[in-house]
C-alpha cells in the first residue's frame, strides 16, 4: 500500500532510483574501481598518482581528477560511498536500538523512573548535535569509530522520546490491560503486545534520518576530526578542496573538480533520503492530503 | 504569566546541573594529566612545579564528587583554564570572539525568520499549484545541500569568480582602522560599532563580509520554516473561524494575514527552540568555511589541536547560552498562545 504510493510519487520514485544506484556502487566498488595492486591490503587507502600537493585535473585514467596530495577523487567517491552507508547503517542501528530499550521501558515503567529518564534525554538534548560530536571526537581522539560513538551517543534520544510517546499511548490499551489481567509477564507484554505496535513509526523516522547522519559525520571530516588521511570518505574529499576553492589568479575556477564531485556525491545521498522521507511523510500524515 | 515565568526558573538550575553533569562526564575520559590545563591560570604555573604537584594541588587525585565540587566552584568564578592553541584563559578567548557570532547569529536569524514565514505562506496560498510544487523541490533540495559544500560553492563564486563576498570579518584597511584608538568599539559587533563612529565605509564592508556566511546559514532553516508554516497554514485554512471570516466578506487578505497566519504561527514558535540549536551548531561550519573569527571557528580549531579546555569551556557556554535562550523562547511562546500558560 505504502510502497505502491512511493512508486506513483515522481519525487520519491527518483529518490529511490538514486538510492539504488547508490547501492549498486557501494556494493559493486571493487569493480567500478579496482584498487591498485600496491593498495590491495587496504582498500579504503584512497591511492594517490604523484608527489606534488596541488590537485591536477580529469585525465582518462582519473575521470574526476586529483585532489590536494594527488589522491585520486573517483576512486575515493566510490569507496567513500561504502563508508557513508556504514556510518550511516551502524549509527542509525545502534542508536535506535538503544533509543527503543530505554524509551519504551521507561515509559512502560512510568512515573518517577520516567520522569528522571526523560530529564535526562533533555539534557543531552539540549547540546547542538555537532557541538556534542565535536567535544566527543575530541576527548576521545580521532577516527570514524570515535565519530560513530560519538553520533550513537547523542542520536539515541531522540528515538527514545519518539517511542516513549507512542507505548504511553498503547499502554492504555484494553489489550494490554487484558494481557496483564491473564497473568502474562512485563516482559512478554512488552515484547510481545506493545513494541509490534509502536515500532514502525520509529524505525520510518530513523531510515529517514540516514540522510542526516551520513551529513554530520562527513562534516566532523570535514573539520579535520573525522576519517584519518587518506580514507575514503566524502567529507574529507571537500576539506582537501577548502585549500583550492578560490583557484589560480587567472582562472578562479580552474579547481572546480575538487569541491564539485565530493559535493555532488553527498547532495544526491542526502537528496534521496529525504525525496523518499518527504513523500513518507505526506503518506503517514493525512491531516496534509487535500 | 508571572506564575509560569516562575515556574520556568525554578526549572533552571535543574537543567544547568544537567548540562555541566555531561561535560564533567565527559572530561572524566580524559586522565588527571590532561585535565591539568583545564585547572590552571596560565603557563607560568607549569614552570616551576611538577605536574604531580599540580594534580595534587587542584585535588585531581580526589573522588568524582569532590571533583566535581571544586570544579563547579572554579566555574561559578568565571574560570575555565588555560587555553593552549589560543594562547589565552578560555573565558577571555570566549569574550574576545563572541561579538562576532552574535553578529552573525543576529544578521541570519532576521532573513531566516521573514523569509521562512514568506515563503511558506505563498505556498500555502497556492497549495498544488506550479509555486507550491516550486517551493516543495526547493524546500528539499535546501534541506539536502550540506552548508559546507554550499558554503564553499558560495566561496567559489561569489569571491573566488565575482570578487564580491570575502571572506574573513573585515578587509584590511578597515581593520587597521578598526584597531586604532580612534575607532571606539562599544559592542565589538563591527557593523554597529561602524555606525556609532560615523565609519559608513567600514559598514558597508562588514556587511560585504556577512552576507555570504548569511545566506549559508539562512537557507537550510528557510526551506525547514517554509515546510512548517505552509502545513500549519493549510491546517488553519479549514478551520470553521476562517469561513465565518470569509462569509462575513473580509477581503482575502485580511483573512489570510490577520486569521490565518497568525495562528498559523504558533507550531513556527515551537520549532524555533530547535532553530536556535542548529544555527549555533551551523556557526561551526559557516566560520570555518569562510574564515569568520568567531566562537566557531574558535571551537573548530581547538578541537583540531585538540585542546579539550577550550572545546569544553565553549562547549559549556553554548550550553548556558541554549538554555537562556530556551528560557526565553518558552517565555514568548507563551505570550503567542495563552493556551499554554494553562497547562
Amino acid at each position: 500500500m505504502v510502497m505502491k504510493k512511493l512508486l506513483r510519487n515522481p519525487l520519491s520514485m527518483a529518490g529511490m532510483l538514486i538510492l539504488l544506484v547508490f547501492i549498486l556502487v557501494a556494493v559493486f566498488a571493487p569493480w567500478i574501481a579496482p584498487t591498485p595492486a600496491n593498495y590491495a591490503n587496504d582498500p579504503y587507502r584512497v591511492p594517490r598518482y604523484g608527489w606534488g600537493s596541488n590537485p591536477s585535473p580529469p585525465t582518462k585514467e582519473h575521470p574526476m581528477g586529483l585532489t590536494q596530495g594527488k589522491y585520486d577523487i573517483f576512486y575515493g567517491i566510490v569507496w567513500g560511498t561504502r563508508t557513508a552507508f556504514q556510518v550511516g547503517l551502524i549509527v542509525t542501528g545502534f542508536s535506535c536500538c538503544i533509543g527503543i530499550i530505554i524509551g519504551s521501558i521507561s515509559a512502560y515503567i512510568g512515573g518517577k523512573f520516567d520522569e528522571v529518564v526523560m530529564r535526562f534525554v533533555d539534557v543531552f538534548m539540549s547540546f547542538p548535535f555537532l557541538i556534542a560530536a565535536i567535544v566527543i571526537t575530541t576527548v576521545l581522539g580521532r577516527g570514524l569509530d570515535k565519530v560513530i560513538l560519538a553520533l550513537i551517543m547523542f542520536r539515541w534520544t531522540a528515538y527514545a522520546r519518539l517511542i516513549r510517546g507512542n507505548v504511553l499511548q498503547v499502554k492504555q490499551e484494553e489489550y494490554i490491560m487484558a494481557a496483564r489481567a491473564g497473568g502474562v509477564t512485563h516482559a512478554k507484554i512488552l515484547l510481545r503486545h506493545i513494541l509490534p505496535n509502536t515500532i514502525f513509526p520509529v524505525l520510518i523516522q530513523a531510515s529517514m534520518n540516514m540522510g542526516s547522519i551520513v551529513v554530520t559525520a562527513s562534516t566532523l571530516s570535514f573539520l579535520g576530526l573525522g576519517a584519518p588521511e587518506g580514507y575514503a570518505d566524502w567529507g574529507q574529499m571537500i576539506s582537501f578542496a577548502r585549500n583550492w576553492i578560490l583557484g589560480t589568479p587567472t582562472n578562479p575556477l580552474a579547481y572546480w573538480y575538487t569541491v564539485v564531485w565530493p559535493g555532488l556525491a553527498i547532495v544526491l545521498f542526502v537528496l534521496s533520503w529525504n525525496l523518499i522521507g518527504d513523500a513518507f511523510r505526506d503518506i503517514m500524515d493525512p491531516r496534509i492530503q487535500g | 504569566m508571572l506564575t509560569f515565568i516562575a515556574r520556568r526558573l525554578l526549572f533552571l538550575p535543574v537543567v544547568l546541573i544537567g548540562v555541566t553533569l555531561l561535560i564533567f562526564v565527559a572530561m572524566s575520559f580524559l586522565s588527571p594529566y590532561q585535565l591539568v590545563s583545564t585547572y590552571i591560570k596560565s603557563p607560568e604555573e607549569l614552570k616551576n612545579q611538577s605536574l604531580d604537584d599540580l594534580v595534587r594541588k587542584y585535588g585531581l587525585d580526589q573522588p568524582v564528587h569532590i571533583r566535581y565540587m571544586n570544579w563547579m566552584k572554579n566555574l561559578l568564578k568565571g574560570d575555565l583554564g588555560y587555553s593552549v592553541s589560543a594562547n589565552m584563559p578560555v573565558t577571555e578567548a570566549i569574550a574576545k570572539r563572541f561579538p562576532a557570532t552574535l553578529e552573525l547569529a543576529l544578521f541570519a536569524t532576521i532573513p531566516v525568520v521573514m523569509g521562512g514565514i514568506w515563503l511558506g505562506t505563498i505556498s500555502a496560498k497556492h497549495y498544488n499549484k506550479p509555486l507550491d510544487h516550486f517551493s516543495r523541490v526547493f524546500a528539499i533540495v535546501g534541506w539536502s545541500l550540506p552548508d559546507f559544500v554550499f558554503g564553499l560553492i558560495l566561496l567559489m563564486l561569489f569571491y573566488g569568480v565575482l570578487g564580491w563576498f570575502p571572506p574573513g570579518r573585515l578587509s584590511m584597511w578597515a581593520d587597521s582602522i578598526v584597531l586604532t584608538g580612534d575607532f571606539v568599539r562599544y559592542t565589538g559587533l563591527n557593523t554597529i560599532d561602524a555606525l556609532l563612529n560615523k565609519r559608513l565605509d567600514i559598514f558597508w564592508d562588514a556587511v560585504r563580509h556577512l552576507i555570504a556566511p548569511v545566506i549559508t546559514l539562512a537557507y537550510l532553516w528557510w526551506a525547514y520554516l517554509l515546510r512548517i508554516t505552509r502545513s500549519s497554514m493549510l491546517e488553519v485554512m479549514n478551520k470553521d473561524y476562517v469561513r465565518t471570516a470569509r462569509a462575513k466578506g473580509l477581503t482575502e487578505r485580511v483573512v489570510m494575514n490577520r486569521h490565518v497566519r497568525r495562528n498559523a504561527l504558533i507550531p513556527v514558535a515551537t520549532v524555533s527552540g530547535s532553530m536556535v540549536l542548529g544555527l549555533l551548531g551551523g556557526v561551526v561550519i559557516v566560520e570555518t568555511v569562510f574564515d569568520y573569527k568567531g566562537i566557531g571557528l574558535l571551537t573548530a580549531t581547538g578541537a583540531q589541536q585538540l585542546d579539550y579546555t577550550l572545546v569544553l569551556g565553549t562547549t559549556l557556554f553554548y550550553g548556558l547560552l541554549l538554555v537562556l535562550i530556551n528560557l526565553v523562547v518558552d517565555v514568548l511562546y507563551a505570550i503567542i498562545d495563552p493556551r499554554v500558560r494553562l497547562e
